[in-house]
């Protein structure tokens, strides 16, 4: 019981401590213009620019990629830099030197910014509505409120995977940058998937993100929770599958880390 | 004839804290200075930390406006001629920013050159001239990222001559840099000095400006106390000699009832090791040794020594022994 | 100022264009802002644009390569006196016989001319990895758009620059600014497609001016007339952003002696 404890309290401490941490330079303003009007800004043109291709009859489909593509910006960019900052604040040193538990220390970084992308998410739909008349009338809210979450969570995945490779590579926002554009080709927010060519197609496949634009795109067209039940599996288990290789590429680098006392300069 | 002339100089710095409740906090860094630079001097300036040092050297070089007072420099104001006073000057501040360190040295001089308008054909000869002249040569075409410390400060003394200045503000070119380093530094200034060049040199170092400056003005809290040759600046210390006492874990109180001994003329205390070394001033020299020592009883006492007075004897009886 | 003065200048520019590529060659930030995400884009708007035919195949070439023009503007020459401050370099630039403005005016330069790249790029993948064959209607002219674009975007980053330093508030919205653009001055699709409230937004705007007459020469949807009132515009703009910036400048190197801001941040 007394470890559960602990290790609630170290899953809360490193979620809260690092969020805090990495968003105490940034102001309220920065937040917003980072956050919200970045992205929307993104959607809007994408949304445009897939109109003006297709005549405007489908403004839905790239509306709802493009809302849904939002949870990467906490997934990638947030997670990382969670990940990181302890880096570059020269504190990872520290918490290797404690008996903590590394996987809830691990995955606690991670856990606002689950919160944070699935907010970000529902607010851009929520301008998809209201600009774009995205209609949610034939939707089942709660079963896309599940995809929400799930997709959030599994982007925030490879986000664990992309912030321990920062720790070994000296460009990560070069990194980041380039898998979030990356996303935007092969997660099927713009591009129907079934157009790419098939090398592309395979690749997006293994990507989070594909199945639960797909999933949400089937439910506010107005599909039925049992029609995306496999696909939203699948886009948790790859999650998984990159959270835990996240978490091995960590405990690896402690190790190394150790053993080469290369803890501040890598 | 005068070269630099400062009167009445004032400058304070504003600083607003907090968000909601806004509140300024005024520092006065020069509170009121007046000096003149005579052509082809070297002008020393001597003071404690936040004397006012560094603003001065920076109202100087035209990056700060004075908030009182009148600055001129070959007799143009460095407010309203600012552009005029840039091209006669150079200036360094201690460190080793400021530079591109993904650029090589001659890069970095280059670069410069062409800013403070040299021809590109004076150039190509004064750079390889002025690395030897700051004992670079041969390491122009390194990036400046793999220069030692004392490298790339002796790069900004390079960089400050690219335009052949008359006048060089150096504020405190030897900060940080290692005995030796510090020591070639100063090689580079004597240079300066035979190229009649007219320098403004702040520092900490008491001996750096007793061997290199024509005169010191010791300033603290941004007024001048002293201002003379160093020589004439020792005078001031010339009846008095230094006692120095080495204590083991003296108690504050007990300095404090030394100081208010009545021949006790100033008194510091320097912390070494485990050691507090007592520097007393008095006009008694070694006859002052028993009384002393009869304040320190029951104390451990080490090696006690008088000598003649330095410059930063001067020093510290000007600034109140707070050095 | 005089003609000598001017030269004098040119050549400055000149210099500190060269050394600010040198520095900045391997710079990775620079080397997403003007390469990778102006690829991806260009991957993007060719897929998405696919069926509107090859003829489009130009026009994404041209539009992503303002994309990149636009975002290393705002990112890249925005922050350049940010930067130097950081580096310490700021104070002896600004000590110095050249004025300020030559000096950033220098490494807008090298960052505009640099980022043509994003176009060049573009235009090897839409002719390479997707086979179009693309056919620039009127070479000549699309020359001169682009050297008249460079003038334009310099301009407008002497704007940007010190409008960044001494009003920090709007710096902060940077990050919210470089899509906005993307989609008001009409880089990949016409802005006939939005509100009509934005259009007189877009007309204010010089890289809206600047797609036009490069749209219209590498496409030949406009006649000469078009395009010589849209380099018009561009020169107006010029100037006017060119005297906007000098009392900028003016502004904020007395502000910044005044408040000592030169060498902190």
């Amino acid at each position: 019981m007394k470890t559960i404890n602990n290790n609630l309290r170290l899953f809360w401490q490193g979620t809260v401590l690092s969020y805090v941490a990495l968003f105490a330079w940034f102001r309220p303003v920065t937040y917003i213009a980072s956050k919200i009007l970045m992205p929307l800004a993104q959607m809007i043109f994408f949304t445009f620019l897939g109109s003006y291709a297709s005549g405007g009859s489908n403004v839905d489909f790239y509306v709802i990629g493009n809302a849904i593509q939002i949870t990467a910006v906490s997934g990638i960019f947030g997670v990382t830099m969670s990940i990181g900052g302890d880096r570059w604040a020269g504190t990872l040193a520290y918490l290797f030197g404690t008996p903590a538990n590394r996987m809830m220390m691990f995955f606690g970084r991670a856990f606002m910014h689950v919160i944070d992308g699935a907010f970000g998410v529902v607010i851009a739909l929520t301008w998809g509505a209201l600009l774009f008349g995205v209609d949610f009338s034939q939707t089942n809210l709660s079963a896309l409120g599940l995809t929400i979450l799930v997709t959030t969570i599994s982007t925030c995945g490879l986000g664990l995977l992309m912030g321990c490779l920062s720790l070994i590579t000296a460009n990560v926002m070069f990194v980041n940058n380039t898998v979030y554009f990356l996303l935007l080709i092969f997660s099927g927010a713009n591009i129907a998937i079934d157009t790419l060519p098939n090398w592309m197609q395979a690749f997006s496949q293994i990507l989070p993100l594909t199945r639960g634009i797909a999933s949400a795109r089937i439910l506010i067209a107005g599909g039925s929770f049992a029609e995306v039940v496999p696909l939203l599996t699948s886009e948790a288990g790859i999650g998984i599958i990159y959270g835990w290789l996240g978490y091995f590429l960590f405990k690896w680098f402690e190790v190394q880390a150790k053993r080469k006392g290369s803890l501040e300069t890598v | 004839m005068n070269i630099i002339e400062v009167q009445n100089l004032k400058r304070v710095y504003r600083a607003t804290n907090g968000v909601i409740r806004r509140t300024t906090k005024e520092i006065v860094a020069v509170d009121d200075l007046s000096f003149d630079i005579k052509e082809g001097e070297l002008f020393g300036l001597l003071g404690p930390n936040g004397a006012g040092k560094t603003t001065s050297v920076k109202v100087l070089a035209t990056l700060l406006i004075p908030d009182a007072g009148q600055v001129r420099v070959k007799g143009l104001d460095i407010v309203k001629d600012a552009n005029e006073v840039r091209k006669e000057i150079g200036f360094i501040f201690g460190g080793e920013r400021g530079l591109y360190w993904r650029l090589s040295g001659n890069d970095n001089l280059r670069y410069f050159a062409s800013l403070y308008h040299v021809a590109p054909e004076i150039s190509k000869k004064r750079i390889p001239y002025l690395l030897e002249l700051v004992g670079l040569k041969g390491r122009g075409d390194e990036r400046v990222q793999g220069y030692s410390r004392g490298m790339k400060q002796r790069l900004h003394v390079a960089r400050t001559l690219l335009h052949d200045p008359d006048i060089l503000f150096l504020d405190e070119p030897t900060i940080g840099l290692d005995p030796v380093g510090a020591r070639e530094f100063r090689d580079v200034i004597r240079n300066l000095q035979s190229e009649k060049k007219t320098i403004l040199l702040t520092t900490h170092y008491m001996f750096e400006a007793d061997s290199l400056s024509d005169r010191v003005a010791v300033i603290d809290k941004g007024l001048i106390v002293a201002l003379d040759t160093p020589s004439a600046l020792k005078k001031h210390v010339r009846d008095l000699s230094v006692v120095e006492i080495e204590t083991f874990g003296i108690a504050p109180n007990v300095v404090e009832e030394i100081r208010k001994l009545p021949f006790v003329d100033s008194l510091s205390t320097r912390e070494q090791d485990h050691r507090q070394i007592l520097h007393v001033q008095t006009e008694r020299g070694a006859e002052a040794v028993p009384d002393l020592m009869a304040s320190l009883e029951g104390m451990r006492v080490g090696r006690v020594t008088v000598r003649e007075p330095t410059l930063e004897d001067a020093y510290v009886r000007l600034v109140g022994g707070k050095a | 100022m005089k003609l000598k003065n001017l030269i004098t200048y040119w050549r400055t520019a000149l210099t500190v264009a060269e050394i600010t590529l040198r520095h900045q060659w391997n710079d990775s930030f620079i080397l997403f802002a003007i390469l990778v995400q102006p690829m991806i884009i260009a991957i993007l708007a060719l897929f998405m644009l696919r069926d509107l035919g090859g003829e489009y195949a130009m026009f994404v070439v041209v539009g992503s390569g303002l994309t990149g023009l636009w975002s290393s503007l705002l990112f890249i020459s925005g922050n350049s006196i940010n930067n130097e401050r950081r580096q310490g370099t700021l104070e002896s630039l600004v000590a110095l016989p050249t004025p300020f403005e030559v000096i950033i005016f220098g490494k807008n330069l090298a960052n505009v001319v640099q980022s043509l790249i994003s176009m060049s790029s573009s235009y090897i993948l839409a002719a390479l990895l997707f086979g179009y064959t693309l056919k620039m209607v009127s070479p000549l002219l699309f020359v001169g758009s682009v050297i008249i674009s460079i003038f334009a975007f310099i301009s407008f980053g002497l704007v940007i620059a010190p409008l960044f330093i001494i009003y920090r508030g709007i710096q902060q919205w940077q990050n919210a600014m470089e899509f906005p653009v993307y989609i008001l001055a009409g880089f990949l699709f016409p802005i006939a497609m939005l509100p009509n409230w934005t259009t007189p937004i877009s007309y204010v705007l010089p890289p809206y001016w600047a797609a036009r007459a490069l749209h219209e020469t590498s496409t030949g949807t406009g006649d000469t007339e078009k395009i010589f009132f849209a380099w018009s515009m561009m020169l107006l703009f010029s100037v006017i952003d060119l005297f906007i910036a000098s009392k900028l400048f003016k502004f904020m190197l007395y502000k910044a002696r005044v408040d000592a801001t030169l060498e902190t941040v």
